[in-house]
């Protein structure tokens, strides 16, 4: 027992330091803290706010009628219509649009919503303009044009309407876009807090010769990595609270799993991620051969593993290998114990390949270490 | 002179075709200063390496206290202090966190204040290395490497580049190092440092050992052989004035 105490007294002295270490780096705070929150709002902002497509459009209503200018006042309230005020002729309304800063150029003629001869009715022609480039948005901006006339035209016209298409979003109740994205944001923290940091560390201290110095010591290579592993899950969890406070406050993050089950799985995601941070670390005698190899590791895992694109849009075969990539089956579990509430048996499967890879990774980071 | 603390016996080193430590035999006695000297790529540095574990050793042994470096790593690490060529120490941690660390890498406590007095930098102890001054962070690096107790000290060229005054500074500090008992081994570059300071000096070239003795008998033995200097010698040098004039007290 006082022989285990001893073994592990380099481990308590070198987590506090080195966790005090970091937060009197300027540089580390913001790799560490800073960036993956502004990496949050990013990516937040960009998924969260449901659905809110609008067009940029110029408007030029030419016509006197009744009609037309209730449309206009119509499109000018409406928040799915951005209409821009600035352009007063077609000329700069192609320009901006050959620029891409109009989606395209509504037109309503001068005989639009006046009751033409030999009809009770009026009647009129809705014109859109748009550039070859912007194709689809043109198409999108007629069939919502198209539909709002139809509403127009079920007032004076009364016709039965016997077929209708619904559409009704299956996502579960309360989850927004965000609820998903978040994991993969989180994941990609995990993934660079746990491989650029020791990637670039280590290679850096055997340069130095400060690693060289540990060597001489009676200090074996398990109590050093424990050190760094304590180290790093305790810095990871600090990072995850600061991401899941923004993450509620600022986009409504709908958590409904346990926080513990969540600390557990972001613990061991982050031990998953530095040993594979230590193995190339470790390996590696200087940055120039580090850096390489880490991209090499990152790169894949940060686009098969559900990161930026769901899973679930690869092709099959992709599919298979993704699910056993070390960085998906954390994603996975974060994403399930937020979403549905997962329990960590639920997560067992998850969980496994998480272990699975933690013990391979180790094993490897342990063999190919060198303290220069 | 006690019993030898250091046994080398055939000593070898081998990268790829060149081989850079040639067999050599040495011993070091308990409580002295053992200098190595020689140039640039005689093998200083190698030896010094293997015996304090850092190579492997290619042929012939070596013992410390007894023990066979090569198969007793452990051991012996808990036996000897180690001042590398150019310290260097994580940035952004306090002196007396590093000795803390260092500390129970050997499963020990220390008191940091303490062992920072004993280098004349107990007023640093909250200061990050890197605020150190050349001869400050050699200093530092000596504490170091003594948070353990060891018995034998192996320092590498410990005053390349430091100024006059930082060199007899540190001069002294490894004075009192031999002088509580423990066994200093070092190489360097600088005649007047092996003469002043080693009790004996192993000459190396090309790696070998090419003799062996206190630097007075070696001197003697070439006044011996009847060798003369051809220039007169002066009763001063330049760095007697510049040390009778800035005074030989540490300059920070």
């Amino acid at each position: 027992m006082q022989k285990f105490k001893r073994a592990l007294l380099p481990v308590w002295v070198f987590v506090p330091i080195d966790v005090k270490r970091l937060f009197r780096d300027k540089v580390a705070i913001f790799f560490v803290f800073v960036f993956p929150l502004i990496f949050l709002l990013i990516f937040g902002s960009i998924f969260s706010g449901d659905n809110n497509v609008s067009f940029r459009l110029a408007l030029f209503n030419n016509s006197d009628s009744e009609i037309a200018q209730s449309l206009q006042a119509e499109m000018e309230q409406s928040e799915f219509f951005n209409i821009d005020e600035e352009v007063t002729n077609e000329e700069q309304a192609r320009e901006k649009m050959s620029r891409g800063q109009l989606d395209a150029t509504v037109v309503l003629p001068e005989d639009f919503g006046h009751v033409s001869d030999g009809s009770a009715i009026p009647s009129g022609d809705i014109q859109i303009l748009y550039d070859q480039s912007n194709e689809t948005s043109g198409q999108t901006l007629a069939s919502v044009l198209d539909s709002i006339m139809q509403e127009i035209n079920a007032e004076f016209v009364q016709v039965e309407k016997p077929f209708r298409v619904t559409s009704e979003s299956t996502a579960t109740e309360g989850l927004s876009q965000f609820d998903y994205t978040f994991s993969g944001i989180l994941g990609f923290t995990l993934l660079s807090l746990g491989i650029f940091g020791p990637t670039t560390v280590f290679p850096r201290l055997k340069q130095r010769g400060v690693m060289r110095r540990y060597k001489v010591t009676s200090l074996k290579i398990w109590q050093f990595f424990t050190g760094n592993v304590l180290s790093n899950a305790f810095i990871g969890l600090i990072s995850l609270v600061l991401m899941f406070t923004a993450a509620v406050l600022m986009f409504d993050l709908n958590m409904r799993g346990s926080y513990i089950n969540l600390s557990i799985i972001v613990i061991l995601g982050t031990i998953l991620m530095f040993g594979i941070g230590l193995a190339v670390g470790g390996w590696a005698k200087n940055e120039n051969q580090a850096a390489p190899i880490a991209q090499l590791i990152t790169l894949p895992m940060m686009f098969l593993s559900g990161v930026f694109f769901p899973v679930f849009l690869m092709p099959e075969l992709l599919q298979n290998i993704t699910r056993f990539i070390p960085l998906t089956p954390i994603i996975d579990s974060i994403r399930l114990v937020i979403t549905e509430n997962a329990s960590l048996i639920d997560l067992g499967p998850e969980l496994g390949i998480i272990i699975g890879w933690t013990i391979v990774v180790y094993f490897i980071a342990f063999k190919i270490f060198s303290w220069e | 002179m006690g019993k030898a603390i250091i046994k080398v016996k055939d000593l070898t080193k081998s990268y790829g075709e060149s081989t850079v430590v040639k067999s050599i035999n040495f011993e070091v006695e308990k409580g002295e200063i053992f200098g190595i000297l020689g140039p640039n790529g005689a093998g200083k540095t190698t030896t010094l390496e293997m015996l304090e574990t850092m190579r492997d050793i290619d042929g012939g042994s070596a013992k410390l206290d007894g023990l066979d470096i090569a198969s007793e790593q452990d051991k012996v690490k808990a036996l000897i202090g180690v001042q590398p060529q150019s310290p260097s120490f994580e940035e952004k941690t306090k002196l007396h966190e590093i000795i803390d660390f260092l500390a129970s890498c050997y499963g020990e406590r220390v008191n940091a204040k303490e062992l920072l007095d004993s280098v004349q930098l107990s007023e640093k102890i909250n200061e990050y290395p890197e605020n150190l001054s050349g001869g400050q962070r050699q200093r530092f690096s000596i504490a170091t490497a003594l948070v353990h107790g060891p018995k034998v000290f192996f320092l590498d060229e410990p005053t390349t580049g430091l100024d006059p005054q930082a060199r007899r500074n540190l001069w002294d500090l490894i004075e009192q190092v031999r002088d509580k008992g423990i066994t200093v081994v070092m190489t360097t570059h600088y005649m007047d440092e092996a003469e002043l300071l080693c009790d004996r000096v192993a000459i190396m070239d090309e790696g070998e050992i090419i003799a062996l003795d206190t630097p007075k008998k070696l001197i003697k033995d070439l006044l011996n052989r009847g060798f003369k200097k051809k220039q007169h010698v002066e009763q001063a040098n330049l760095e007697d004035v510049f040390i009778d004039l800035t005074g030989k007290a540490l300059r920070e």
